[in-house]
């Protein structure tokens, strides 16, 4: 098993490589938004001194964590996927004796991410020039909780949107369905500002649903500002919504493949 | 009068590719909807905690909201579509056809696809500016909304341009489909004005990607706060950038060597 993992690295690494100029323009293209928001929030803070607490340092902090945080749980699988249910040519993988979502898939995801990773760090770098944030609340130990965490994270992003991605099966609207989850990311998961700054209502529903597991929690964990009954009770809900998120691709990938016809194939 | 029958032609065209496929377009409208449900929560969110951002109230921002998205929807409906199709048509060779057509290429190719059902966006756009406006309680004289649509269309036009050149050097480098995706990255900056952003991220909107050019200009000129030397100016920049994108598309077409031959 270890060396088909292996070999599906170097294709997929290779593969990724391939399109090392695609990758700038699409890292460059993910990290508008959150400068922009760091911009907005980090004048409001100025101009008045603190926003309900947050004060411009905060948000700095607060954004440039996100920056990795989201690069790390984040996934681009209905972008490399769903077109190989709709053109048939996913039906070369399903021969093979391994799941063509949670290897090769997979392994496709995690190379993409570690080629980004590179293009992100001089890019953070100049930004940690041009803001000088002070990051001395973070603790390893801060550090050391967040990184399982955040492959939790990532494992139920990725298994959720691999679940949407395989409603392909069904319909080919498959994209318009994953942009309306992508908006609930951008409710509930901490990516427009932190959580405790949008509208009670909003962060009552956040506590439940998965979406706060891929952004606000590693970051509020690598920040050192949770309390321990409250990284607790974060890494119980990730466990949780793991199961869960296991559950529904499974459901949804079986009774998938049980359709799929292959078209033109 | 040809460009006009043109015109009308491809929105003949046009209308009956968005009939094909009526269950996407509603689809689509709805998604929008949402997307502005979204918009209008997030400056809810920013104005729960502060009374004004880079100097514009909750008002300034609904209007600068309306103008970001008329300039949104012309990336959408007008820039992507001809764009994928110019693209597909350098790899494939089928530029040779276009070029073979007795009309101007560089029109051609920018107009030939118009995702149509985005023209209510339009509608919404201007509604949208016009509440905000109202709410802000900016007056507005004649002659500031008469420099208003000048300064729109004068920033559409840099955009316009700025297109241009992005899709000409297509002619240079064969493989260069990402073209749009720096002006669509950095048009999400034009949601807000300019002046809350750190200098350095200014001047890349207003002078390297001018997407500023096009939202945050013409509602300054709506509230009156341009002189008229600096709106002679960005009128006569928005010339010159017409005249430089023909410059660059018509040296790109001799570039073009044909993709098979």
């Amino acid at each position: 098993m270890f060396k088909i993992f292996q070999r599906l690295w170097q294709v997929n690494w290779a593969e990724q490589w391939q399109y090392r100029a695609n990758l700038i323009m699409y890292l460059l293209y993910w990290l508008v938004s959150p400068i922009i928001y760091l911009a907005v929030w980090t004048s409001i803070a100025n101009s008045k001194g603190d926003v309900s607490g947050f004060t411009a340092n905060d948000f700095v902090t607060y954004y440039m964590t996100l920056l990795i945080v989201d690069q790390v749980t984040s996934n681009i699988v209905i972008h490399t996927f769903a077109y190989k249910i709709q053109d048939g040519t996913l039906a070369g993988e399903l021969i093979r004796p391994i799941h063509p979502m949670l290897t090769n898939a997979l392994v496709n995801n995690i190379a993409f991410k570690a080629l980004t990773i590179m293009g992100l760090v001089p890019i953070w770098i100049i930004l940690f020039f041009l803001y000088k944030p002070d990051f001395s609340n973070v603790a390893p130990i801060g550090i050391l909780l967040a990184i399982p965490a955040m492959i939790m994270g990532f494992f139920i992003g990725f298994l959720l949107s691999a679940a949407i991605t395989a409603l392909a099966f069904w319909t080919t609207r498959v994209y318009s369905i994953h942009e309306f989850y992508y908006a609930l990311i951008l409710l509930f998961s901490g990516q427009f500002v932190p959580l405790s700054l949008m509208p009670k209502l909003i962060q009552d529903i956040a506590q439940f649903l998965p979406f706060q597991l891929l952004i606000y929690y590693p970051i509020q964990l690598i920040l050192g500002k949770l309390s321990s009954a409250q990284i607790v009770q974060g890494y119980v809900m990730g466990v949780s919504w793991l199961v869960v998120s296991i559950t529904i691709f499974n459901w949804v990938w079986r009774n998938g493949v049980k359709r799929f016809s292959a078209v033109g194939a | 009068m040809r460009t006009l029958k043109l015109l009308s032609a491809f929105f003949k065209v046009n209308v009956q590719l968005a009939l094909a496929y009526r269950a996407d377009t509603v689809v689509n409208i709805l998604l929008n909807i949402m997307w502005l449900g979204w918009e209008l929560l997030s400056l809810s969110i920013i104005f729960n905690n502060t009374e004004t951002i880079g100097g514009w109230g909750f008002g300034e921002l609904i209007a600068l909201l309306g103008v970001f998205r008329l300039v949104n929807t012309m990336m959408i409906a007008l820039i992507w579509p001809n764009t994928e199709k110019f693209n597909q048509s350098i790899r494939d060779g089928s530029m040779d056809y276009t070029l073979l057509q007795p009309i101007n290429s560089m029109f051609l190719v920018t107009f030939s696809r118009i995702t149509i059902w985005r023209i209510w966006d339009l509608v919404l756009a201007i509604v949208l500016i016009m509440v905000g406006i109202n709410m802000s309680g900016d007056i507005t004289t004649p002659l500031n909304i008469l420099t208003f649509v000048l300064l729109t269309v004068s920033g559409a036009i840099v955009i316009y341009s700025l297109w241009i050149v992005l899709i000409a050097l297509t002619f240079w480098f064969t493989k260069f489909d990402n073209n749009v995706t720096i002006l669509q990255a950095l048009l999400d900056a034009g949601r807000y004005p300019v002046t809350v952003y750190p200098v350095w991220l200014r001047i890349i909107v207003t002078f390297v990607i001018p997407v500023a050019v096009a939202t945050t200009v013409p509602l300054q000129a709506l509230r009156g706060e341009l002189s008229i030397s600096r709106i002679m100016m960005f009128i006569v920049i928005s010339i010159a950038s017409f005249f430089v994108a023909s410059l660059v598309w018509k040296r790109g077409l001799k570039q073009y060597s044909g993709a098979s031959s």
